[in-house]
C-alpha cells in the first residue's frame, strides 16, 4: 500500500521540475514572435498559472487522474502522440525481451549444470563482457555493417516511407525487414544479464536436497532441470522481468534514436530537447504507473510460483 | 614483566599453526590474483590510468589540434577532415580535423572524472542511508526505505535528460562543465546500493560482537563507524567499482543523445559530434564507443572479481 505515497511523491517531483524550468508560457510561446502580452496573460489564465502553486499542482494532478493529458506545446493531444508511438515501442521491446529469455534461459541452465567446466567459464566470461557492451556501440556497428555496407537491412525507421519501395510490395514484410536489425541488436544487448542471473539462480537451487532426491529417485535429467530446478529458480528471473516491464515504455531511448525507431523513447528524446513539458510529464507519469503495476503483478506471480509465499 | 611475557606467549599460541598473521586484504588479494578474468579487468583499468596520467605522451598531437591547420600539427598543410585511418592518424580524423586517437586519449581523464566523481556522490548517499536505515531501524528505516523506493521507481534515465536540458536552457553559460552531468548521475544512482548496504547492515547488526560492544557502553557513533562500517566495506567496494562502470556508460549514452555538456571532451560527446557523419566517416563514432566499452568492461570484470574475492562467507 506504499504505492500511493510513492506515486504522489513522483508526481510532485515531475511537477516541480517543470516549474524549476521557468515560465511555461515563455516555453509555450517561444516559437511565436507575434504574440503580445495580453495574449500571454490569457494563456496564463487558461493554464491556471495565475493561481497559487499548490492549486496548480492539484489541478494538474486531477487532470492527470481523469486521464486528461493535455496538449503539447507544439500542438497536438499528448494522449494521441503517445498512443501513436506506443505500438512501435511495445513491438520492439516485447520481441527483444521474449527472444532474450528464450535464448538466455537454456544457456544459463547449461552453464550452471556444467559448473567450472570450460563451457561454463566461456559462457560466464562472455556474458560479463556482454553486459559491458553499450547498445549504441552494437547498434551503430550493426547499421554500418548490415545497413550501409552490405545493404541487407535498412539503416533505420519503422517502414519504408514510399509504398512503392515496400519489400516485395508488402507492408508487413517491409515492417519485419525494418524490425530485424533493431530487434536483433536489442535482444543481444539485454541477453547477457539474464544469462548470469539464470546461472546464479540455478546454482543456488541445484545445491538443494530435493534436487538430489529427484535424481536419486531416477527422474530424467530434463525433468530435474526444468520441472524442479527451473521452477524454483524462477523468482529472481520474474523480479528481473517485472522490473523490466515497468521500464518498458521508457523504451530504450538510445536504441530508438540509433535506429530512428518511432517509439515512445524517441518521442521523449525529441520533446525533451524542446522542453515540451506536457509530453515529458505524461511519459514519466505513465512509466511510473506501469512500474508500480508491474511490481504488484510481480508480487502476485511470486505467490503463484512459490507456494511458501502464498502461505505466509 | 612476567605477565607481559605470559601474554605474549598466549597470543603466540593462539595464532594459527604454521603461519604469520595475514590481513584480510592480503587474503582477498590472493584470491583475486587467482581469478584471471578479474586480473584482465584490473589490467584494462591500469592501462587506462596510465593513459589518463600521461595523456600528452600517449597522444600523437596536442589537444584540439586541427590536422593541417593548427601550427602544432601542420602535416602537409592541407585540412584532414573525416580522413580514414592512416599512418599519420591511426584511427582517422573527425569532421573538424581532430585526430580521433588523440582526442580519445584526452577523453580518458574525463571518463575517470565522471566515473569516480558520480560514484563518490552515489556511494556517499547510499552509505549514509544504508547505515542509518539498517542500524536505527523503526520509523527511520521505514521512511528512508520508502524514499529509496521512490527513487527506484522513477525512470532515472529520462529524468536525467530532462534535468540536463532544463539546465542548458536556464544557464547556458555553465553547460560546458561536465560536473553537472556528474552531479545529476550521482544524485540519482544511489537507491540500489543503499538497499544492498542496508541488507548487509541488518545481517552484521545481529552478530554478537555488536551486542557485546553495546553492553560495554559503546556509543551509536562508535558502533556505526568502528564496527558496522568496516564490516560492510567489502560490499561498498564492489558496488563502487560496478557503479563507476555504470556512470561512465550513462554519461556516454546521455552525451550521445545530445544532452551532454557541449564543451566537454568526453567519449560520448565525441560520438555525438561525429554521429551525423557516421556513413562517410564511421571511425569518428565507432572508436570512442569501443573505448567506452573497454573501460566499462575493465571495471565490470574487476568488480565481479572483487565480489568473489572480498565475500567474507567465502573466506577460507
Amino acid at each position: 500500500m506504499f504505492l500511493v505515497p510513492v506515486f504522489f511523491g513522483i508526481t510532485l517531483l515531475v511537477f516541480s521540475i517543470e516549474r524549476l524550468a521557468g515560465d511555461p508560457v515563455q516555453l509555450y510561446t517561444a516559437l511565436n514572435p507575434h504574440i503580445n502580452e495580453a495574449q500571454r496573460q490569457l494563456l496564463r489564465q487558461s493554464l491556471h498559472l495565475d493561481q497559487p502553486i499548490h492549486i496548480q499542482y492539484l489541478s494538474w494532478l486531477s487532470d492527470l487522474l481523469s486521464l486528461n493529458l493535455g496538449f503539447s506545446y507544439s500542438g497536438g493531444s499528448v494522449a494521441v502522440l503517445i498512443s501513436q508511438r506506443l505500438w512501435a515501442t511495445l513491438e520492439l521491446q516485447l520481441i527483444g525481451l521474449t527472444l532474450s529469455l528464450i535464448i538466455a534461459i537454456p544457456i544459463g541452465i547449461l552453464s550452471a549444470r556444467k559448473r567450472y567446466s570450460v563451457l561454463d567459464v566461456t559462457i560466464t566470461s562472455s556474458s560479463l563482457v556482454g553486459t559491458s557492451i553499450p547498445i549504441f556501440f552494437l547498434g551503430v556497428a550493426a547499421i554500418l555493417i548490415f545497413g550501409y555496407n552490405l545493404h541487407w537491412f535498412p539503416s533505420g525507421g519503422f517502414q519504408s516511407s514510399d509504398p512503392s519501395r515496400y519489400l516485395y510490395h508488402n507492408l508487413l514484410l517491409d515492417q519485419a525487414w525494418h524490425l530485424f536489425l533493431p530487434a536483433t541488436v536489442y535482444t543481444f544487448a539485454i541477453l547477457a544479464p539474464v544469462v548470469l542471473l539464470v546461472r546464479s539462480s540455478m546454482l543456488e537451487v541445484l545445491r538443494q536436497d530435493y534436487i538430489l532426491a529427484g535424481r536419486a529417485s531416477g527422474l530424467s535429467e530434463r525433468s530435474v532441470m526444468y520441472k524442479h530446478g527451473l521452477r524454483n529458480a524462477l523468482i529472481p528471473i520474474v523480479t528481473y522481468v517485472g522490473l523490466y516491464f515497468g521500464g518498458l515504455l521508457a523504451g530504450a531511448p538510445v536504441t530508438e534514436t540509433v535506429f530512428n525507431w518511432p517509439g515512445v523513447g524517441k518521442l521523449f528524446v525529441d520533446y525533451t530537447t524542446q522542453l515540451d513539458f506536457p509530453v515529458i510529464q505524461a511519459v514519466v507519469v505513465i512509466i511510473t504507473l506501469m512500474t508500480l503495476v508491474a511490481n504488484l503483478v510481480t508480487d502476485v506471480t511470486y505467490a503463484y510460483i512459490d507456494p511458501r509465499i502464498r502461505l505466509e | 614483566m612476567t605477565s607481559d611475557r605470559k601474554m605474549a606467549q598466549t597470543t603466540l599460541e593462539q595464532r594459527p599453526a604454521g603461519g604469520h598473521r595475514v590481513s584480510q586484504w592480503a587474503l582477498a588479494w590472493r584470491r583475486l590474483k587467482k581469478n584471471k578474468v578479474a586480473i584482465a579487468g584490473l589490467g584494462i583499468v591500469g592501462i587506462f590510468i596510465v593513459m589518463a596520467a600521461f595523456d600528452r605522451l600517449v597522444a600523437l598531437y596536442p589537444p584540439k589540434c586541427i590536422l593541417g591547420v593548427s601550427p602544432a600539427c601542420q602535416l602537409d598543410g592541407r585540412l584532414h577532415s573525416n580522413s580514414p585511418p592512416g599512418l599519420a592518424y591511426p584511427l582517422g580524423t573527425d569532421i573538424t580535423g581532430y585526430d580521433v586517437y588523440s582526442e580519445i586519449v584526452y577523453g580518458t581523464r574525463a571518463a575517470f572524472l565522471i566515473g569516480v566523481g558520480a560514484t563518490g556522490l552515489t556511494m556517499l548517499i547510499a552509505v549514509v542511508i544504508g547505515l542509518a536505515a539498517g542500524y536505527f531501524g523503526g520509523w527511520m528505516d521505514n521512511l528512508l526505505m520508502r524514499l529509496t523506493e521512490v527513487f527506484l521507481v522513477i525512470p532515472f534515465f529520462l529524468l536525467l535528460l530532462v534535468f540536463l536540458q532544463v539546465t542548458i536552457k536556464l544557464a547556458p553559460a555553465n553547460t560546458g562543465s561536465i560536473w553537472l552531468v556528474v552531479f545529476v548521475i550521482g544524485a540519482f544512482s544511489w537507491p540500489g546500493a543503499a538497499r544492498i548496504i542496508r541488507g548487509e547492515v541488518l545481517r552484521v547488526r545481529e552478530f554478537e560482537f555488536i551486542a557485546a560492544s553495546r553492553q560495554i557502553g559503546a556509543s551509536s557513533y562508535r558502533i556505526l563507524f568502528r564496527h558496522l562500517f568496516p564490516n560492510v566495506l567489502h560490499i561498498i567496494i564492489v558496488l563502487a567499482t560496478l557503479q563507476i562502470a555504470a556512470s561512465i556508460l550513462t554519461e556516454a549514452a546521455v552525451s550521445f543523445l545530445g544532452f551532454g555538456a557541449p564543451g566537454s571532451n568526453t567519449w560520448g560527446q565525441q560520438m555525438y559530434n561525429s554521429a551525423n557523419y557516421v556513413e562517410q566517416a564511421w571511425w569518428g563514432t565507432l572508436f570512442p564507443a569501443v573505448f567506452v566499452t573497454l573501460m566499462v568492461m575493465g571495471f565490470n570484470l574487476l568488480g565481479n572479481g572483487l565480489r568473489d574475492a572480498l565475500d567474507p562467507r567465502l573466506r577460507e
